[in-house]
C-alpha cells in the first residue's frame, strides 16, 4: 500500500473486465499486407472482433486505439476505422500515441474510463504498418510548397520557387532511428546488452523458445477464438516453427557491429519489421452480464516510467524496469504473486537485461530505491505463448495482442495475475497487472 | 438452353478484338442475322480471385481493403463471361458502341475472396427502346452451389432496330433539381486509366482524350461500374450482409469532372430501410446517374 494511504487502482473502484480480443495475424513487411493500410488492417481486426462478440450496429462507449507510424490523412485513424466498420456510427473514438506502448496505454485509458463509471463498454487497439510507411517531402521542400500557397503575384511565387535547392526534392522515409541520439533502437539495445553482459547464446535461448511457445499455442489451437485471417494469412508469417539454436547461431550479428566479438544481435533475437493490428474488448462487470459476454480478466494497475537514455544515464529500452517496481509496491505484491510474465520482446537483448537488473542487488538498491534486488522471474511462466521475436512487432498492434492472449491465458487457468511489460521509444514503457476471473 | 463451358474467364481486350472481327465480317456479308438472342448460358466453374487485384481494385476505389469482395468488383470479375456471350457471332446486336444503361444487383451474402466460384451468364429480354435495341445481360456467381451474387446489365444498342421489335417512343425526360450534395467527388482526368488497370476495361472511350475521340466522344468518360462500385460502397451502411442495388446511367461524366453526390438513407426506430442516391456535375446540374440500395434478409 502506497505510504500516502491513498486508494489504490484496483481496489476502490469498480472493475474493468477484458472481454476478449481479436488481432489480423502479423505479416512481415513487404508480405501479404503490403498494400493494405493502417486503416485496412485495423478495420479487418475490429470488424472480427465485432463479428466474434455480436456487436454490430452497437453503440460502444469510446474506442481508442493509434499507429507509431501515422500518415497525416489519418489524423483521426481509429474514428475513420470506426466508420468504416460494422459498429453503430454513433460510437465516438480517439486516437492515442505512445510509440510501441501505445495499445497498451489504450487499453489503460479505456479500462480506467470503465472503472469510473463514465463508459460500459471500450475498445482498445493499435495498428502498424512498416509495408504501407508514410513518406514525407523534406522540410525544404516543405517550406517552399506552404510559401507559394500563400503568394499571390507571380513574382511572389517565383520567388518562393527559387529557393528550391536540388537537395530538398529528396523524401524523408521514416527511420528507427532515436530523433536526440540519431542512433537506431537495435544500436541502443546493443548498448545496454553489452552492458549487463547478455550472452549470445542467452538470447538465441530466447529467442526459440519464443517460437516454440507460439507454434505451440497454434498447435493447440489457442488463437482460434483471437484471430480473423486477413489477405490469405492465418498465422503470423514471421513464426519459424522448426527454428533451432543451431539456424539461430548461424545469423551475423546486425546490431553492436562496432562491438566486435561482442556483438551478438541478430535478425534471429531481434523483431522484424512487421504489419499488424489487435483489439481488444473491455467492459465493466455489469455490461458484460447483461450482454452474456465473458469476463476473462480484470485490469488491475498500471504504471508508466521514463529514463534518461539521451545522457548515457540508462538505457532506452529500460522504462519499465522502473515501472514494475512502483506498480508492484503500490498493489503489496511481489513477483510470487504472478503466475505469468508478459516481456514484450522488442530484443532478446531487451527482455534479459530487464530481468538481469531486477536480480542486481546493487541495481535494485542504487537505481530503482529498493532494499535489494527485487526478484527473479520463473522462465516457465515467461512468455508462455509467444512473443514478439516469433509473432512480429507491429508497434502499436503488439499491447492487444498482449492484453488478449494473457487475459484468456489467465482465464483458463481461473485464478493468478499476470504482469505485462512494454517498452517504447523515447525512453518510456509502460506495465499493467491483471488477475484472472 | 444449352451450357457452354468456358475453361476460364475470358480477357475483355480478347473479345473486344474478336467482335471488331465479327462487325467487319457482318458488315462484308450484309448480314446482322436473327433478332433472337442466342439460345445458350456462358459458365466458368471455379474461378478464383487474385488477391493483388482485389486489393488494387480495393485501393482505386478508395474501399477499405477487406477480405470480403464489394459489390462492384464481383461484376467487373465476372462480367466477362457475360461479355463472351455478347461476342458470339450469333448475338443479334453489335458488342461494340452498346451503352450501359441500367444495372441491378442482389449481393446475397458476403463472398470471401478465397471461395472458389462459379459464373453463368446469359442473355435476355431483347426489346425496343426510343433510341434503338436494348438487352439484359445476366450473370449469377455461386459457390458450392449456393447462389451469393446475380447482376443485371442492360444495354442499350444505339441507331439498332431489329425486325419484328417494336420501336418505342420517346418520354419525356424529367426535370432534374439538385439536392443538398452529401459528399463530393473529385475524378482526375486519369480515373478511367486507373480504373481499367483494375477492372481489365480497357474500352478507349475511357482513357485518354485522344482515343475517346477517335470514338467519337468529346473526352474520356468515367466508366459507369466505377461510379456504381463506389456508390454502393458509399452508401452501403457496413455489417450489412445481404442487400440489393440498382443504378441508372444517364449524362456520362466527362474527366476530370467534380460531382455533387447526394446520399439520402431512410433510417427508422435505427433500422435501415434503404438508401437512395443521385450525382450531378456541378456546373451544368445535369444528372449522370441516381439509384438505390436496400437491404434484403
Amino acid at each position: 500500500m502506497a505510504s500516502s494511504g491513498n486508494p489504490t487502482p484496483g481496489q476502490q473502484v469498480r472493475q474493468a473486465v477484458v472481454i476478449g480480443g481479436n488481432r489480423i495475424p502479423f505479416a512481415r513487411s513487404g508480405g501479404a499486407y503490403t498494400y493494405s493500410s493502417n486503416q485496412d488492417m485495423l478495420t479487418a481486426a475490429l470488424d472480427g472482433l465485432v463479428a466474434r462478440f455480436g456487436l454490430q450496429g452497437e453503440r460502444i462507449g469510446a474506442v481508442a486505439a493509434g499507429a507509431v507510424l501515422k500518415h497525416s490523412r489519418d489524423f483521426n485513424l481509429t474514428r475513420e476505422v470506426v466508420l468504416g466498420s460494422a459498429l453503430s456510427a454513433h460510437t465516438p473514438a480517439y486516437d492515442v500515441q505512445q510509440a510501441c506502448a501505445t495499445g497498451l496505454e489504450a487499453v489503460v485509458g479505456i479500462a480506467n474510463k470503465i472503472k469510473l463509471g463514465m463508459i460500459e463498454s471500450g475498445i482498445a487497439g493499435g495498428v502498424d504498418s512498416a509495408s504501407d510507411a508514410p513518406i514525407a517531402v523534406s522540410e525544404g521542400f516543405r517550406r517552399v510548397l506552404l510559401d507559394l500557397s500563400r503568394a499571390k503575384t507571380t513574382s511572389q511565387k517565383l520567388k518562393a520557387l527559387s529557393k528550391l535547392r536540388p537537395s530538398d526534392l529528396a523524401p524523408n522515409a521514416p527511420g528507427t532511428g532515436e530523433p536526440r541520439t540519431g542512433l537506431s533502437m537495435g544500436e541502443h539495445q546493443a548498448l545496454t546488452t553489452a552492458h549487463w553482459e547478455i550472452t549470445r547464446q542467452a538470447q538465441d535461448e530466447l529467442a526459440l523458445a519464443s517460437h516454440k511457445n507460439l507454434a505451440n499455442a497454434y498447435e493447440r489451437g489457442f488463437f482460434d477464438d483471437l484471430m480473423t485471417p486477413y489477405r490469405g494469412l492465418t498465422r503470423d508469417s514471421n513464426l519459424r516453427a522448426d527454428t533451432s539454436l543451431e539456424k539461430l547461431a548461424k545469423l551475423k550479428p546486425v546490431f553492436g557491429k562496432n562491438l566486435g566479438d561482442n556483438a551478438t544481435m541478430t535478425a534471429g533475437n531481434s523483431t522484424p519489421l512487421t504489419d499488424g493490428a489487435s483489439t481488444v474488448l473491455l467492459g465493466s462487470e455489469d455490461y458484460a452480464l447483461q450482454h452474456d459476454l465473458p469476463m476473462l480478466a480484470n485490469i488491475v494497475d498500471a504504471e508508466a516510467a521514463a529514463v534518461d537514455f539521451v545522457h548515457g544515464g540508462e538505457g532506452l529500452l529500460m522504462a519499465p524496469v522502473y515501472a514494475v517496481p512502483r506498480m508492484l509496491e503500490r498493489n503489496g505484491l511481489t513477483f510470487d504473486d504472478f503466475d505469468y510474465f508478459e516481456i514484450h520482446e522488442a530484443f532478446a537483448g531487451t527482455v534479459l537485461s530487464s530481468i538481469k537488473a531486477w536480480e542486481n542487488d546493487d541495481f535494485c538498491r542504487t537505481r530503482l530505491g529498493l532494499d535489494g534486488a527485487l526478484g527473479s522471474i520463473d522462465r516457465t511462466k515467461l512468455n508462455v505463448n509467444g512473443s514478439s521475436l516469433a509473432a512480429g512487432h507491429p508497434f502499436a498492434a503488439t499491447g492487444g495482442r498482449i492484453v488478449a492472449s494473457l487475459a484468456k491465458t489467465l482465464h483458463e487457468k481461473g485464478t493468478g495475475r499476470g504482469l505485462v511489460s512494454v517498452c517504447a521509444a523515447g525512453g518510456q514503457g509502460v506495465v499493467a497487472i491483471l488477475e484472472a476471473r | 438452353m444449352k451450357t457452354v463451358d468456358l475453361t476460364e474467364i475470358p480477357a475483355l481486350p480478347k473479345l473486344y478484338v474478336s467482335a471488331v472481327g465479327t462487325a467487319a465480317r457482318q458488315k462484308l456479308s450484309g448480314n446482322r442475322g436473327s433478332s433472337a438472342l442466342p439460345e445458350v448460358r456462358h459458365s466458368v466453374k471455379g474461378a478464383s480471385v487474385d488477391v493483388g487485384r482485389l486489393t488494387a481494385f480495393q485501393n482505386v476505389l478508395r474501399m477499405p481493403v477487406k477480405d470480403d469482395l464489394p459489390s462492384g468488383f464481383v461484376h467487373a470479375f465476372a462480367f466477362p463471361v457475360a461479355m463472351s456471350v455478347m461476342a458470339r457471332e450469333d448475338f443479334p446486336l453489335p458488342l461494340l458502341g452498346m451503352v450501359h444503361l441500367r444495372n441491378t444487383v442482389e449481393h446475397l451474402a458476403p463472398i470471401d475472396f478465397r471461395q472458389s466460384l462459379d459464373i453463368l451468364a446469359w442473355a435476355e429480354n431483347l426489346r425496343g427502346h426510343r433510341a434503338g435495341t436494348q438487352v439484359d445481360m445476366i450473370v449469377e456467381v455461386s459457390s458450392n452451389a449456393e447462389l451469393l451474387w446475380r447482376g443485371n446489365s442492360t444495354y442499350l444498342a444505339k441507331g439498332v432496330f431489329l425486325p419484328g421489335i417494336d420501336e418505342v417512343t420517346a418520354r419525356d425526360k424529367e426535370q432534374f433539381e439538385p439536392p443538398a450534395p452529401t459528399a463530393r467527388w473529385r475524378l482526375g482526368a486519369g480515373i478511367g486509366r486507373e480504373y481499367a488497370q483494375v477492372s481489365g476495361d480497357f474500352n478507349p472511350i475511357h482513357l485518354t482524350a485522344l482515343s475517346a475521340k477517335v470514338l467519337g466522344m468529346r473526352q474520356q468518360i468515367a466508366h459507369g461500374m466505377y461510379m456504381a462500385s463506389r456508390i454502393v460502397q458509399e452508401a452501403t451502411p457496413p455489417g450489412v450482409d445481404a442487400f440489393a442495388w440498382e443504378i441508372s446511367f444517364e449524362a456520362p461524366v466527362y474527366l476530370p469532372a467534380n460531382l455533387g453526390v447526394a446520399i439520402d438513407e431512410n433510417l427508422d426506430d435505427g433500422q435501415w430501410h434503404g438508401t437512395t442516391f443521385s450525382a450531378w456535375n456541378e456546373k451544368s446540374r445535369r444528372r449522370h446517374f441516381h439509384g438505390s440500395i436496400s437491404p434484403r434478409s
